[in-house]
């Protein structure tokens, strides 16, 4: 015991030099590097993003052009990295030096315009010919500051497991397939016959059924007056996902956890609503089952999920070399980058026509052209106002379906429900 | 014949075939999350969604850990770092603030010393997590958010520290002895520095186990004031690890483990210290 | 040494050393004003991080404070508590917090004074069964909660597999995480499991203080080992009862770390779908950090407090009640 005294005092004399040089002397290199420090010319800029934006391979390469910047990959989960953005902004200090902001959040964010880099004064004018009109719109604010570049958009298509539909019975060219639903109606009876047939769940969850639907209506959780509308589009693609639900075809995998992750592994569903960027999710999370996915068209004709813009805000210490890179990242040559790797579809028409976009035959989907299929469904876009209170909206009406597909409660009662927590929502 | 047997103290009963019995279901209980935390960190995803389930540690240990380690986002080398650097402030400056306002409790003569102490002993019972929020604004205005000082300056002392150590002071140290060192001359620090210091380690060691692994192991307001930073300490990186699109279980208790390791390794080295203290009344 | 044993301090004065001089200035420097010098540190960073934020949390609760929106300042009145009164997110959090504090509490503390009356005998290696029961009072309890995470998921859990071994759930396993008792009961046993071994230390050196004749004396009516334990052990050793049923209802009141991370998706702060195991800390903090109010947030954490002084008054006397009286 005395000898471990002695050793506690020792640890405690060390202990105490540590706290004294973190409070007294080196509080400075505590606070700084919340976002980027500059040493001798050398920068480094900080990336926020989610999931994988297929950064990895262009980053390497950005820094071996520029040796003097260094560039942090940062990716997070998606409703945290807007609500940290948010929370830093407000701050005034410890954003990252490039944020990426999707189209559920875009209006929120370019509603405080003065807290970001207005791209305009960076030149990025120049570039407004290159977007689809709508994208290059969407991050603008009402007085016309322009606070991010667009990068992808998400389109809509159904990826589909062929093997498990040969199994179950079903055709499994896409061709055939996408004949097999013209509707979502005709989708859940797809859905049931391949139920029936393999004794398998048809779709993964509630959510991924609600909210593509979703992003095909007109209108919707809000219109542009920020007026939330749960009787027009949220109803009918709720209808929908509980239809589904009742059916007993759903495996009730929240998305995006874990339990998903080991669904695409353990077959537990056969269908999942694609946007671009989610065949860059299939393919990273089941690596074995290349050439067993391919990819028909969405019931009910085109429509988009998601589709992000990289941000700059004002506060970072770099925002000269944060635009040089942004603006690299969204030349044509990167952006196809990206779509190989990941699939995310870019925003600029000219390369829906690019040969290396439309020609492009993705191996793991079963050589599915991904250029043509994204490209014709996103070009002919209407695009959805998003409120400001569109994020979280979302999330609690997600919760609702969630609800349902565990069983906590009837779908007869959810619609009420959900109303109820998508107005406690839109007035959090 | 019982009754003979029971005329003794429970104390003095030697534990009978059943109570090891006991001991040993209990304590099997107790290790089995963190050895269950273990096979998991060294399993391939395959492993883990077996069906019945594998209870043997499988060989991807290293491949797992070269992933919790390799995610950039995540900065889990700098979070154990920061963790140590957190718990090591926070337990020399309890010890050292405490242990001093210990001794002038039990054996320096000032006005309004029992007031005070009576005010150490209700400051005991504020639940302080109740006031994160001005907290937040309080490191906030002071620009530490984000950094490792809002999370090292709300541990600097502790009520418990203080009444834990005038306890243990005033019984260990004779009050001759103070005044003995007194009459030779010797001006309070010196007492403090040469007869308190070397008759309370015992207490240091507890006082300072007791601290490091609460610090170590503080997870809502590191989590408040420190996620989404370069800065995480390493629970809000356990934390980080397992929220984003690409949780993987083995890849989450790897991190976890790891985590976990230095403090079963204290208590291994500390056991009998940390026993002590908590029997001797010790706040979570 | 406990926290009912604080004793007061001899009071009479020193004989004063003979003064002179400079020497008189420092003598009385070094006995009037360095105690208050050695104590200082500890009132001044208590006050500044302690006392300060809890009262200037009050404050905030009055205000508009909005992180996403910083031009809503100013004072809002009673509006945030008002707020509260109509909000249903409040009141099922409360439920929730007293149903998962009940559930967690009463068995953690019974299993823990049995385990206490185990320890409590003459044992080979005494030292490494109390170690041993430290085990998970050191364990982080985010690391713990993940493993309890992956233990209680509903398609390759282990909670779901020994249950699968008595013939329950082979067709359609249960979703812990899906109603409102089996997540409670997932997070109790969490808690459960965290805080046994500290509790039973506590106990057990309560138990190791009773006076061995008062054993002796009850021998005579020849109780059994599990009469010894309910008729002398546990009423003498009340206070430290006490003592870990108001520890444990600071604590279970303020429950965060095993709901928050026992979530899918431990970012959103949803304590299950309905929110059916969403503690309050949980709730301030969604509200704070997510929902980004932090003057509602603040009026919660004064209700909390109210509700923590009200709930521990009464356990403490209700404890007081039944275990006899004094």
């Amino acid at each position: 015991m005395e000898h471990f005294g002695r050793r506690g005092l020792r640890v405690g004399a060390a202990g105490l030099a540590a706290a004294l040089a973190i409070t007294g002397c080196s509080g400075q290199a505590l606070e700084g590097n919340n976002n980027t420090t500059a040493e001798g010319g050398q920068v480094t800029l900080k990336v926020n993003f989610w999931g994988d934006m297929g950064l990895d391979k262009l980053k390497a390469k950005y820094e071996a052009a520029n040796p003097n910047v260094k560039i942090v990959l940062n990716t997070g989960e998606y409703n945290a990295q807007h609500e940290d953005l948010q929370k830093k902004l407000v701050a005034g200090s410890g954003a990252p030096d490039i944020s990426a902001v999707d189209e559920g959040f875009i209006v929120q964010f370019r509603s405080q315009a003065d807290q970001f880099v207005n791209l305009t004064d960076k030149g990025a004018g120049a570039l407004e010919s290159k977007y689809l009109p709508w994208k290059w719109q969407a991050s603008k604010s009402t007085s016309g500051q322009q606070i991010g570049l667009g990068t992808d958009v998400g389109g809509l298509a159904m990826c589909y497991r062929t093997d498990l539909f040969k199994a179950a019975g079903l055709p499994t060219d896409r061709e055939s397939v996408s004949k097999l639903w013209p509707t979502w109606d005709a989708f859940l009876e797809t859905g049931k016959t391949y139920t029936s047939k393999s004794n398998k769940k048809f779709l993964d969850s509630g959510t991924n059924l609600f909210n593509p639907v979703l992003s095909q209506q007109p209108v919707g959780f809000y219109n542009e007056q920020e007026q939330l509308q749960m009787d027009g589009g949220p109803k009918v693609a709720f209808d929908i996902a509980t239809k589904a639900l009742d059916a007993g075809i759903s495996a009730n995998l929240a998305s995006f956890q874990p339990n998903w992750d080991q669904g695409f592994t353990k077959d537990q569903f056969a269908v999942l609503a694609c946007p671009a960027w989610m065949l860059g999710h299939i393919q990273k999370t089941a690596p074995d089952q290349a050439g067993k996915w391919d990819i028909a068209t969405i019931p009910g004709g085109g429509g988009n999920w998601g589709g992000s813009w990289w941000t700059i805000p004002k506060q970072g210490k770099n925002v000269d070399a944060a635009y040089k890179f942004v603006e690299w990242l969204i030349q044509p040559e990167q952006q196809i980058e990206v779509f190989k790797t990941v699939g995310n579809l870019p925003s600029q028409p000219a390369l829906y026509k690019d040969p290396a976009v439309l020609d492009y035959k993705k191996e793991f989907f079963t050589n599915a052209p991904t250029g043509q299929i994204f490209a014709s469904t996103a070009e002919n876009l209407k695009p959805q106002y998003l409120g400001k209170k569109n994020g979280p909206t979302r999330v609690a009406v997600e919760n609702v379906i969630n609800r349902v597909g565990q069983g906590g409660i009837k779908s007869a009662d959810a619609w009420a429900e959900a109303v109820k927590e998508a107005e406690k929502a839109a007035k959090s | 014949m019982s009754t003979r047997l029971l005329s003794r103290a429970p104390q003095d009963t030697p534990g009978t075939w059943k109570s090891y019995l006991g001991l040993t279901a209990i304590l099997l209980v107790s290790a089995f999350p963190v050895y269950w935390m273990f096979v998991i960190a060294t399993s391939s995803d395959e492993a883990v969604m077996k069906s019945p389930p594998s209870v043997v540690p499988g060989d991807q240990f290293l491949a797992n850990l070269r992933e919790v380690f390799g995610m950039q986002d995540v900065y889990f080398t700098a979070s154990l770092i920061n963790s140590l650097i957190v718990a090591l402030a926070v337990t020399a400056s309890t010890l050292f603030f405490c242990s001093l306002a210990g001794f002038a409790f039990a054996k320096l003569r000032f006005k309004g010393n029992n007031i005070l102490m009576f005010v150490v002993i209700l400051t005991l019972t504020v639940p302080n997590q109740l006031g994160v929020v001005a907290l937040y604004i309080l490191m906030g205005k002071l620009g530490w958010n984000g950094t490792l000082l809002a999370v090292i300056a709300p541990g600097l002392v502790s009520a418990f520290g203080v009444f834990y150590m005038r306890q243990f002071i005033g019984h260990a140290i004779p009050d001759e002895l103070v005044e003995a060192a007194r009459i030779d001359g010797a001006l309070t620090l010196r007492i403090y520095w040469t007869v308190v210091v070397p008759a309370i380690r015992p207490a240091l060691a507890v006082l300072g186990l007791l601290t490091f692994v609460a610090t170590w192991n503080d997870f809502q307001w590191p989590l408040i004031t420190l996620n989404g930073t370069d800065f995480p300490t390493s629970m809000v990186a356990l934390s980080d690890l397992a929220s984003g699109n690409y949780v993987i279980y083995r890849r989450v208790l790897a991190g976890a483990f790891v985590a976990t390791v230095p403090l079963v390794i204290l208590l291994l080295v500390g056991g009998r210290q940390l026993v002590r203290g908590i029997m001797e009344g010790a706040l979570k | 040494m406990s926290l009912t044993d604080v004793r007061a301090v001899r009071t009479e004065e020193p004989k004063p050393a003979p003064p002179n001089g400079a020497k008189f200035w420092l003598y009385r420097f070094d006995t009037k004003t360095v105690p208050y010098l050695l104590i200082a540190p500890f009132f001044i960073l208590f006050a500044i991080f302690g006392l300060f934020p809890l009262i200037f949390n009050a404050v905030v609760s009055l205000r508009h404070w909005r992180l996403d929106d910083p031009t809503l300042t100013g004072w809002a009145g009673m509006e945030n508590f008002t707020k509260l009164v109509d909000d249903s997110d409040f009141w099922d959090s409360l439920l929730n917090t007293f149903g998962i504090f009940i559930l967690s509490t009463v068995p953690q503390l019974l299993i823990a004074l049995m385990l206490a009356n185990l320890l409590n005998r003459k044992l080979r290696g005494a030292t490494f069964w109390r170690i041993g029961v430290l085990l998970p009072y050191v364990t982080p309890v985010a690391a713990s909660t993940l493993v309890f995470a992956v233990f209680f998921s509903r398609d390759y859990g282990l909670a779901n597999w020994f249950l699968s071994l008595v013939g329950f759930g082979e067709e359609q396993p249960l979703d812990w995480r899906a109603s409102t008792w089996s997540s409670w009961m997932a997070i109790a046993v969490m808690v459960n499991w965290k805080w046994i071994g500290y509790n039973a230390l506590l106990y057990l050196s309560a138990m190791q203080a009773i006076p061995k004749d008062v054993y002796e004396a009850a021998a005579v009516d020849g109780a059994g080992p599990w009469r010894q334990l309910w008729k002398i052990t546990v009423p003498m050793i009340q206070p430290v009862v006490l003592f870990t049923v108001i520890l444990s209802t600071i604590g279970g009141l303020q429950l965060f770390n095993e709901p928050m991370l026992f979530d899918e998706n431990p970012a959103l702060a949803n304590g299950g779908y309905d929110h059916q195991w969403r503690t309050i800390a949980q709730l301030i903090y969604k509200v704070g950090w997510r929902d980004l109010d932090l003057g509602y947030a603040a009026a919660m954490s004064w209700a909390l407090f109210l509700i923590i002084l009200v709930v521990a008054a009464v356990n403490a006397i209700a404890t007081r009640r039944l275990g006899g009286g004094k």
